[in-house]
């Protein structure tokens, strides 16, 4: 009886979390280079089910009768790293990654520890120094040629021109070459906030085949309806849970209130 | 629960300013030397709400159960593309071809640069002055203002592409007064500060001016006399941009409603 209860319990509290999730892409449906993201459920580990005090058993000990699942936990939150579709905006220094790959973002927080950062989000400007940098002001990573990365410092003056490689060319000379890093496993990539992704432990990198296109922006590849869709089984799985809850509670009421009374 | 209608929330108030750009831009369609504007953003920070994840065939994941908690409006950014040029029969009207700004001398003293032309001529004590229509005087390659006596027929004066003012010598022949307009470039000019009357004020950000008759390694602008340089706003750009965010909005919108019902429900538990 108090066992299903918890297991409603649980089911309202997995979709909640679902929901959660869905809310984020939804309020990041125009956030540049967004990566949508996903919730599994999971169910617990199944417990194995006895049966006690049974008479019609002929020596009177438990038997087990076969298992049960206590409910339901996050299986794991997942990023849909499909491309986004490309809108276009004119700026050389809008660039947008059409294939596997990140931009390299050298990030300072705010107790001044500096570390690489991943981003799909392309907007960048060049700032007073000359460096290329992000909308936050974070420097943009470039690779010196020798695999060691290295800040982009540009002319200002001049015009730039970015090809699809990624090498950022001034009066027809290359001046730079922007780093575009992937990984064999998005696994180990984490969601840092900012558009930012870091990764973990056992991140290892390998050749991105992504191309640079130049005025061109990465849109989220949020599926407003398919969001739409989830939000409605979310909540209805979440009001079916409830009615179980309520179901409970409603025998349990008949239990206590009713059966007592002579 | 509670998360997800303050993800939506932050969703309402990042799309609420992006209607508010698209609907500046609009309202400066016409507006000359003005640059259009586009809102961006960027997600909040994640939390953790499950450290111990499994992949569908059950394998332990190396990254735990994240959720993220929103989205915030990361910049509002100018887009100075060159606008069109629009004819203009004043003989004090300058378009700028190229990456240039005029400078204007505020009535607070300090520096202002625009990218509007269109100048008249304020008499004053010292004879006629090159001014904005707010009557705020504009400045030369030197950074002195641009003062001509008051018997030159304004009508004659001519402006060559590099800025350099001509007036008609004695055979009729055009000859330099030796005043150019000065025009000024920025490492960053999205880092400039807007200010009222289509005016722009240095920052940190933008980095200083560069003037273009000093700085010999700058692409030279090209003044455009006759011509007023119109806003490079592109309606059906602000259309589609004002279709994504009202409809951005609403769903927001109904996420919140969601949340709401949700919370309702477990409300109800306990009846």
């Amino acid at each position: 009886m108090v066992k299903g209860l918890y297991t409603a319990y649980t089911g309202m509290l997995n979709e909640q979390n679902r929901m959660d999730t869905l809310t984020n892409n939804l309020a990041n449906s125009a956030t540049i280079g967004f990566k949508k993201e996903g919730s599994t459920s999971q169910s617990f580990s199944s417990l194995l089910v006895e049966k006690i005090k049974d008479t019609s058993e002929s020596p009177n000990v438990g038997r087990i009768i076969g298992t049960s699942t206590p409910g339901v936990k996050i299986g794991e939150n997942y990023t849909d790293y499909s491309q986004g579709s490309f809108q276009s905006t004119g700026n050389t220094y809008d660039m947008a990654l059409s294939g596997d790959g990140f931009y390299t973002v050298d990030f300072t927080n705010k107790s001044g520890v500096t570390s690489e950062k991943y981003t799909r989000d392309g907007s960048f400007i060049v700032n007073d120094a000359g460096y290329l940098v992000t909308k936050d002001g974070d420097f943009v990573m470039g690779d010196d040629g020798s695999g060691n990365l290295t800040k982009i410092k540009l002319d200002p003056t001049k015009e730039a021109s970015i090809d699809q490689t990624g090498a950022i060319s001034q009066n027809d000379a290359k001046v730079a070459q922007l780093k575009i890093t992937d990984f064999e496993d998005y696994n180990y990539l984490e969601h840092y906030g900012e558009n930012y992704y870091q990764t973990v432990d056992g991140a290892t990198e390998k050749t991105a085949n992504a191309k640079v296109f130049s005025g061109y922006l990465e849109a989220s590849n949020v599926q407003v309806v398919s969001e739409m869709v989830d939000m409605i089984s979310i909540t209805r799985a979440y009001e079916s849970n409830q009615k179980v809850l309520k179901a409970y509670d409603d025998t349990l009421s008949i239990a206590v209130n009713q059966l007592g009374k002579v | 629960m509670v998360r997800s209608l303050w993800s939506a929330a932050s969703g309402m108030i990042a799309q609420q300013n992006n209607v508010d750009t698209i609907a500046n831009n609009l309202a400066n369609v016409n507006t000359v030397g003005y640059k259009t504007e586009v809102a961006e953003f960027k997600s909040l920070l994640y939390q953790n709400i499950q450290s111990k994840t499994t992949s569908a065939n059950g394998a332990d994941k190396p990254v735990s159960a994240q959720v993220g908690l929103g989205v915030r409006n990361s910049s509002v950014t100018s887009i100075f593309d060159q606008g069109t040029f629009q004819d203009s029969s004043s003989d004090t009207a300058f378009a700028i071809d190229g990456s240039g700004f005029f400078a204007v001398k505020g009535e607070d003293g300090s520096t202002y640069y625009t990218r509007n032309g269109n100048f008249v001529l304020a008499q004053g004590t010292n004879g006629l002055t090159l001014s904005t229509t707010d009557g705020l005087p504009v400045l030369d390659s030197t950074g002195k203002t641009i003062t001509f006596p008051s018997t030159i027929s304004s009508g004659s004066l001519t402006v060559s592409g590099d800025g350099t003012f001509n007036y008609p010598d004695a055979k009729g022949n055009a000859a330099s007064l030796g005043i150019t307009i000065g025009t000024f470039q920025f490492t960053n000019p999205s880092g400039l500060e807007k200010t009222d009357s289509s005016l722009y004020k240095v920052t940190a950000a933008s980095g200083t001016a560069m003037n273009e008759t000093t700085s010999t390694n700058l692409k030279k602008s090209t003044i455009n006399q006759g011509y007023l340089e119109g806003s490079n706003v592109q309606v059906a750009d602000e259309m589609v941009n004002l279709i994504v965010a009202q409809r951005a909005y609403e769903m927001n919108s109904k996420a919140i409603q969601a949340s709401d019902e949700m919370m309702q429900q477990a409300n109800q538990l306990r009846g």
